[in-house]
């Protein structure tokens, strides 16, 4: 019997530090959106202890860890234009060989092709999918006596609809949002940008006709509430923050779906990953369509997985309080149709030289 | 100090050690006592300050990258006279094009590596420096990307370029008869640059080297680092306007009232910034406090409210309470050791008391005025989250911009280039104050 034991000692302590250090960690943004995501992919997940850290965006913290060599990060949470630099870069490793791993679809359609079928083209190779969000305009409609606004030009338009514009400090989704505004269809945005001479002084010019209403946001929460607070009458917003606060928080928010600019959300494995192999078993699962309908059920922001989409359509009413989800899910057919699916290659070929101009035109 | 005495006057110790030896030795283990105390901080000094600070200063002229990665074309390329053709000449399109073909990487990393792993990290090679390519003209990064994939499919393919590279580069995409990217390369010559410097005050090199201005929409920093400097100076002032009589009445006033008083000054002292720069919003917004008591009050019309947020104003109300404590504290510190006898000494020989406090009291004031000056400047210049919550388009100062190259667009060059003026301002402004006060004079207590 004590040998039994002494064994069974002996044993679980060879086992034990290997069990000990399969904690995988995850990057991600904080906030409601990590606390869906920990409902959705964590708490569903059994295989290893995955941890959530809260970061603010860009590659700079990646690339210290991999460039100095101390890798703390598994897997991170970036947008596509980080995804592509952070791949080309090596700051990620790439995973395509591992694709084919990846759930697919209930009805058999591989991981890349189902994105495809949401209109995704796969980026970068070091990836996996998570999420479409999008720049929105929003507004409450009590505060519009009338007619209220219905069209991104109504946005830009201060004359018929008086009062201040809340917009973020940074331009993406700005400068698409002004063109369509000024009459360029959504899906044409980008052939306008990349094909005519002056079209971003198109853009800033459209831009400089409200420049004395605006006010600047640079947090995510901000604009709820400067439209709650009646600081401005309109905002451009994260359409979840707008989401969850009317499906979870009872507000009674509008949107303007026209002109929504549709961004993408990717996880993505850090090269010297610490714990790749179960971090890329964590990827699997979080970016499988279940995983991704699931997640849907806490935030409104769309899987990127075609099937995922299925799913939820299906299971309605889907949120998590029983209510319908879907006139709140940014990226349905009907919506797509009137948004502009912005182009991340053509962001992290000009996103730098954009910046520092809106950054002069916002402090001119 | 050598002192020379000759061997016949030496004197011994005890056990025949020569005095002077003997006591070498015990002063020499004194101070290696004393420097193994202050070995630790002398570390951590050097680890969390000295080589970060040079890093970042190596990192600010640091352009090694590209030439590293595509050796050839740039040895072909200061070849080309400029006034002689629009575009180079074949024999940098070819060493353009032979370095896209390479597959393995410039610099070895790894000595058994297998023909995957070498082709990977030549595309890492090849993707850094198009990040960096890219601060220099927006769009190189996807020219060579696409142009790099086209043209490693054609090796796969067993196709080879017959007659000239120039035209097989310019058939795989248009941009390569553009003459400003290849303008642009002339940025990237050296291995050394002084380009991010420029960069930093809205300068560029034009295709011959010549320091020119940016484009007009492009200029920036200038501004920004005019705005940074105002708002600065603004605080630095206020701060000393509303903090002289605060620290005054805190020194003069008996123990147990100024005691309390002081808890004023701490409790937001204390208080977490994103709190107070909160509060802030909450008491300025056009539907906040303020505006609330005057529109009741009758003071202002409901159409008529004041913007007092998420401009200027703003950024410096919020900077200027924050940042107070840091000069109450030091100017309380040097009044607390002022004798009132000497207030009370000028008087009596017949100054009035604004010519008493002018000429007796100020002056000896002067230490914690500098130190709780500079200190509010210093902090003022840097800062970064309050201006960029309460800001709104003003709250862009410098930091935003360290911050935003940092992490966004990985321009870490220009940003420690930005780092690095601020570092120089530092030290020009101390230098400038060592001249005109000296710096013996500052007084934190």
């Amino acid at each position: 019997m004590s040998k039994c034991l002494k064994i069974f000692l002996f044993a679980s302590f060879l086992v034990f530090p290997f069990a000990a250090t399969a904690e995988v960690t995850v990057a991600s943004w904080g906030g409601a959106y990590t606390e869906s995501q920990i409902k959705a992919y964590v708490d569903t997940y059994d295989a290893a202890t995955v941890k959530f850290e809260n970061y603010n965006g860009g590659l700079g913290e990646v690339r210290a860890q991999v460039e100095s060599g101390s890798v703390i990060w598994d897997v991170v949470d970036v947008l596509p234009d980080q995804a592509i630099t952070g791949c080309d870069e090596g700051l990620f490793e790439d995973i395509s060989a591992e694709y084919k791993n990846f759930t697919p679809a209930p009805d058999g359609t591989g991981m890349i092709e189902d994105m495809a079928n949401s209109g995704v083209t796969n980026l970068s190779d070091c990836c996996a999918p998570q999420i479409f969000w999008t720049y929105v305009v929003f507004y409450d409609p009590d505060a519009f006596s009338g007619e209220k606004p219905s069209r991104i030009a109504d946005f830009f338009d201060t004359a018929k609809f008086p009062g201040k514009r809340g917009i973020h400090t940074w331009a993406n989704a700005i400068v698409e949002m002004a063109l369509v505004a000024d009459g360029v269809s959504p899906k044409g945005v980008y052939k306008v940008l990349k094909n005519q001479t002056g079209a971003l002084d198109r853009a800033f010019a459209k831009l400089d006709t409200i420049k004395d209403d605006i006010v600047f946001w640079s947090a995510g929460s901000k604009p709820l509430e400067l439209v709650k607070s009646g600081e401005v009458v309109m905002s451009i917003a994260y359409n979840g923050r707008v989401g969850a606060a009317n499906l979870s928080e009872g507000e009674n928010f509008e949107y303007i779906w026209e002109g929504q600019v549709i961004e993408q959300e990717y996880i993505c494995l850090v090269s010297g990953s610490p714990n790749r192999e179960e971090a890329l078993a964590w990827m699997i699962h979080a970016s499988s369509p279940e995983s991704q309908a699931l997640q849907a059920k806490y935030i409104t922001y769309g899987p990127m997985r075609a099937s995922g989409i299925d799913l939820i359509k299906a299971g309605e009413p889907w949120f998590h309080t029983g209510i319908e989800v879907m006139s709140h899910m940014p990226n349905t057919p009907e919506l797509l149709k009137i948004s502009v699916m912005g182009d991340p290659v053509w962001w992290s070929d000009n996103g730098a030289e954009i910046h520092e101009r809106y950054g002069a035109w916002m402090g001119n | 100090m050598e002192v020379n005495i000759s061997t016949a006057e030496q004197i011994l110790t005890t056990d025949g050690i020569p005095l002077k030896v003997s006591l070498r030795k015990t002063e020499r283990k004194n101070k290696i006592k004393a420097f193994l105390l202050v070995f630790p901080l002398l570390i951590f000094i050097i680890v969390t300050f000295v080589v970060p600070i040079g890093d970042m200063l190596l990192r600010s002229t640091d352009d090694s990258q590209i030439n590293s990665v595509y050796p050839n074309t740039f040895e072909e390329y200061i070849k080309w006279d400029k006034n002689e053709s629009e575009l180079p000449p074949e024999a940098v399109f070819k060493a353009l094009y032979l370095e896209f073909e390479q597959v393995v990487p410039n610099i070895r990393l790894d000595k058994d590596a297998d023909a995957t792993k070498l082709k990977r990290l030549r595309s890492q090679e090849v993707g850094k420096a198009l990040t960096r390519m890219n601060y220099s003209k927006s769009g190189w990064k996807s020219l060579i990307k696409k142009t790099r994939k086209k043209i490693l499919k054609n090796v796969k393919n067993g196709e080879k370029v017959e007659g000239s590279y120039k035209d097989a580069l310019i058939e795989i995409n248009k941009d390569w008869a553009d003459p400003t990217f290849w303008y642009s390369m002339s940025q990237m010559l050296n291995e050394r640059t002084s380009i991010y410097y420029w960069n930093a005050i809205d300068r560029t090199f034009d295709q011959d080297s010549n320091v020119v201005m940016q484009p007009e929409n492009r200029r920036l920093y200038i501004a920004t680092w005019i705005k940074t400097f105002k708002v600065s100076v603004y605080v630095t002032f206020f701060c000393l306007i509303l903090g002289f009589p605060v620290a005054h009445l805190l020194a003069n006033l008996p123990l147990r009232y100024s005691n309390i008083l002081m808890i004023f000054v701490l409790l937001p002292f204390w208080t977490s910034l994103l709190v107070r720069t909160t509060a802030w919003i909450v008491m300025l917004q056009q539907n906040g406090v303020i505006n609330g008591v005057l529109v009741w009050l009758g003071i202002l019309s409901d159409e008529g409210r004041i913007q007092m947020v998420y401009n200027q104003t703003g950024t410096i109300i919020a900077m200027t309470q924050i940042l107070l404590p840091f000069m109450v504290l030091p100017l309380y510190s040097v009044m607390k050791v002022i004798p009132k006898s000497h207030m009370r000494a000028a008087q009596n020989l017949g100054a009035k008391p604004a010519n008493a406090f002018r000429r007796v009291y100020l002056p000896q004031t002067v230490p914690g005025m500098s130190a709780g000056g500079l200190l509010v400047f210093v902090l003022a210049i840097g800062y970064f989250i309050t201006p960029e919550l309460v800001g709104g388009k003003d709250g862009q100062l410098i930091g935003h911009w360290i911050a935003y190259h940092l992490k966004s667009s990985l321009n870490w060059g220009l940003c420690s280039a930005l780092g690095g003026i601020l570092l120089g301002i530092m030290l020009v402004l101390y230098w400038l104050y060592n001249k005109i006060v000296g710096i013996d004079n500052i007084k934190l207590g």
